[in-house]
């Protein structure tokens, strides 16, 4: 039981650092990222395959994951120049599946449909086999907490206010004489390189990837975790993903413990319960289980005073 | 209406989620098995059928007193047809279900995909995948395949084919491995000579496939080769009667089911598919038409269930007579219950184990074919069957036998 408990909190792990890397482009600066899976794919090919393919140390693969994701998401956002709001997200998504594509299609480097098996893991030898699965928890915890905290800079700095400001109204923004265009770019490629970085650590972890893994429906589970969190709330995305993957995977426990139900309809059954535990949180949180300071209900104590703004 | 989310009403959530699979895992003295078919996803309508199987076979296990006098207790789960989940899935059935073995997967995607966990948990893996990377990624001779893989799909198809005296083709194959590799075992017997175009991959779920059909047929063949799914094939396929081939269209028995057939109608009129089939004169399919309660039509029924029934059967009557429940050796013991000359053929698990417990040596023959495994695990020898819609109903024209 613990080994699963482990396993699905590194699961969990890889949705954080998804969660807190889209938070930072679409909760903080309003900028729509369908794509997710395509810089999710990115990542763990760009270090799956210098891993496997040409050989490179883990040490170096995985950090030019992360640089991937990081030039992707850059280049993205200079399409964003004309392009905001639904137009964005047709972008976004649109690269997300060429990525994919790509992937799907150039099987003589990547395999193609096929998968790529990827033997290279972190550390293995120096831990052994049977703490492993720990130790792995533990890396992502790390790099979780690394990018939490980097995200948590971002917002509480002059520059999250700015960000803040863009995603309100980048007009406004820009005649106070914000760069709007430049924070875009930059959030969205620093966006790209934490998702880079959550692929390489998927690939590591799985130790197979195909191009079926980096369907949009991951994108979907992220928007979800940062939705049911809270959008703009770093820490409310943590419990976020916690939760959405708790759905995913804890409604597999029902089929166990009604083994009268067939098979088939319990398959339809979790299905549906995965969306209603999704309204029903939305309905009775409709600004997530955390919310953004901004919208947390701060009763004034003094009625002449205005409400003090939280950072 | 507004739920307030507390330090201490999260611990207290927290707590309760961790205890709650105590209350799940298989009692002491069970042998957990566990199930992970496609019931919903690509591999949909043939899911339900394979862990249907499953369980009709465990509880006629437990109805006779269990294996190695235990009960069997089955995790059944979804593979949604998508790696991704499959591999949390399987993550659930290995730690906290216990399981000795995961049964049913179906695509090649999800096969490969788990197969890393379950080689580092000594789990059997037994499945009906058609990727040749699977024996080479089973690095510790743990997976067993109930179905040919794809090349041989290839083959016998252009072996039928190639008798009825067609004399040059168009090849296009959905991009998936299964189909790729169908391929190139098709091209091995009719030959490079007699393609006029470089065969070539399509992607699944496009909205339109008209570029694809006018470069296949630009040359007017005399037959095309379509290996594919489904739904990519029926929206391929009004493409080409759209574009108005008159020629000969091959393709998988995967790809016109009645589903495609009620989707095109009159115009599927023609279309030769073949797949490999159940053993439709064996004992044992026979057997498992009566367990389903499905008449006996002379057709084919259930390609993958008969599956789902020998997987279940194959892995019980090994543990019986390795006399354990751990992978490995149960593994070495599939191969005593299924592969060789010389013991007492049975068609069904009572048999089997009335046989086994008499000291006998067996030879278990399935519902989908006769089961006998090469030295990597591969299914040898399913018969092969090519059909051709006429009337809106298949027609079987050629049959091959082993």
């Amino acid at each position: 039981m613990s080994a699963y408990l482990i396993s699905m909190a590194t699961y969990a792990g890889f949705f954080m650092i998804l969660a807190l890397a889209l938070n930072l482009q679409w909760g903080l600066t309003g900028m729509v990222n369908f794509g997710i899976a395509g810089f999710y794919a990115l990542g763990a090919y760009a270090s799956g395959l210098l891993s496997a393919k040409a050989g490179w140390p883990l040490g170096i693969a995985m950090p030019a994951a992360v640089l991937a994701g990081f030039l992707a998401g850059g280049l993205v956002a200079l399409l964003s120049i004309r392009l905001r709001e639904d137009f964005l997200a047709i972008v976004t998504l649109g690269v997300g599946e060429m990525i994919r594509l790509i992937v799907l299609n150039e099987d003589q480097i990547t395999e193609g449909p096929r998968g790529l098996r990827i033997e290279a893991q972190p550390f293995h030898a120096a831990v052994g086999p049977e703490n492993y699965p720990l130790f792995y928890l533990c890396l992502v915890a790390v790099f979780v907490t690394i990018t939490y905290f980097i995200c948590e800079r971002i917002r509480t700095a002059p520059l999250g206010r700015t960000l803040r400001a863009i995603r309100e109204d980048d007009v406004v923004a820009g005649v106070l004489g914000k760069d709007v265009f430049r924070h875009r770019v930059q959030i969205f490629a620093i966006g790209g390189g934490f998702m880079g970085l959550a692929g390489a650590l998927y690939a590591h972890y799985v130790q197979n990837i195909s191009p079926d893994v980096f369907l949009p429906m991951v994108a979907m589970f992220v928007w979800m975790s940062v939705i049911v969190g809270g959008a703009g709330n770093n820490r409310g995305l943590l419990i976020g993903a916690g939760t959405v993957i708790m759905f995913l995977e804890g409604t597999r426990f029902i089929g166990d413990a009604v083994p009268r139900l067939d098979a088939e309809k319990m398959s339809a059954l979790r299905i549906i319960i995965i969306g209603l535990l999704l309204i029903v949180t939305i309905r009775v949180r409709p600004r997530g289980l955390v919310p953004e300071p901004k919208f947390a209900f701060e009763p004034t104590r003094d009625a002449g005073q205005p409400a003090r703004s939280t950072p | 209406m507004t739920l307030k989310l507390t330090r201490r009403s999260v611990l207290a959530a927290g707590t309760a989620t961790l205890f709650t699979p105590a209350i799940l895992r298989a009692q002491d003295g069970d042998i957990a098995v566990g199930s992970l078919t496609p019931n919903t996803g690509g591999g949909g309508p043939f899911g339900p059928n394979i862990t249907a199987s499953h369980k009709r076979v465990a509880d006629a296990a437990n109805a006779m007193g269990g294996i190695l006098g235990r009960q069997i207790r089955l995790f059944q789960e979804n593979s949604e047809t998508n790696p991704e989940t499959a591999v949390r899935a399987a993550e659930k059935l290995i730690s906290v279900n216990g399981v000795n073995a995961i049964l049913g997967t179906w695509s090649s995607s999800v096969t490969l995909g788990i197969m890393p966990r379950c080689q580092s948990a000594n789990v059997i893996q037994m499945c009906t995948s058609s990727s040749s990377d699977i024996p080479v990624a089973d690095e510790k001779g743990l997976v067993f395949n109930f179905q040919p893989l794809s090349p041989i799909w290839g083959r016998a198809i252009g072996n039928l084919v190639k008798e009825r005296g067609i004399e040059n083709y168009a090849l296009m194959a959905l991009n998936n491995d299964f189909t790729r590799s169908m391929m190139d075992g098709f091209i091995e017997i009719v030959g490079t000579d007699t393609l006029l175009v470089e065969p070539f991959f399509y992607n699944p779920q496009q909205a339109s496939y008209r570029s694809e059909v006018t470069q296949l047929i630009a040359d007017d063949p005399q037959a095309v080769f379509i290996p594919s799914y489904v739904t990519d094939f029926t929206a391929v396929y009004k493409e080409l009667f759209r574009q108005g081939y008159e020629g000969t269209v091959i393709t998988t028995s995967l790809a016109t089911g009645p589903q495609f057939k009620e989707a095109i109608g009159d115009a599927a009129e023609g279309i030769i598919h073949g797949f490999p089939v159940p053993a439709i004169n064996s004992p044992a399919y026979k057997e498992y038409l009566g367990e389903v309660g499905l008449e006996d039509t002379g057709d084919v029924q259930h390609p993958f269930g008969t599956a789902g029934r020998d997987q279940m059967t194959t892995l019980l009557l090994a543990i019986e007579k390795a006399g354990a429940t751990d992978g490995p050796t149960v593994a070495k013991a599939i191969w005593d219950v299924t592969t060789g000359e010389g013991g007492t053929t049975v068609y069904n698990l009572a048999d089997g184990l009335e046989a086994l417990r008499a000291g006998e040596e067996i030879n278990y023959s399935g519902a989908s074919g006769s089961i006998e495994f090469d030295e990597e695990g591969m299914v040898l020898g399913r018969d092969f069957q090519l059909s051709e819609i006429q009337g809106g109903d298949d027609v079987v024209i050629q049959r091959l036998e082993f």
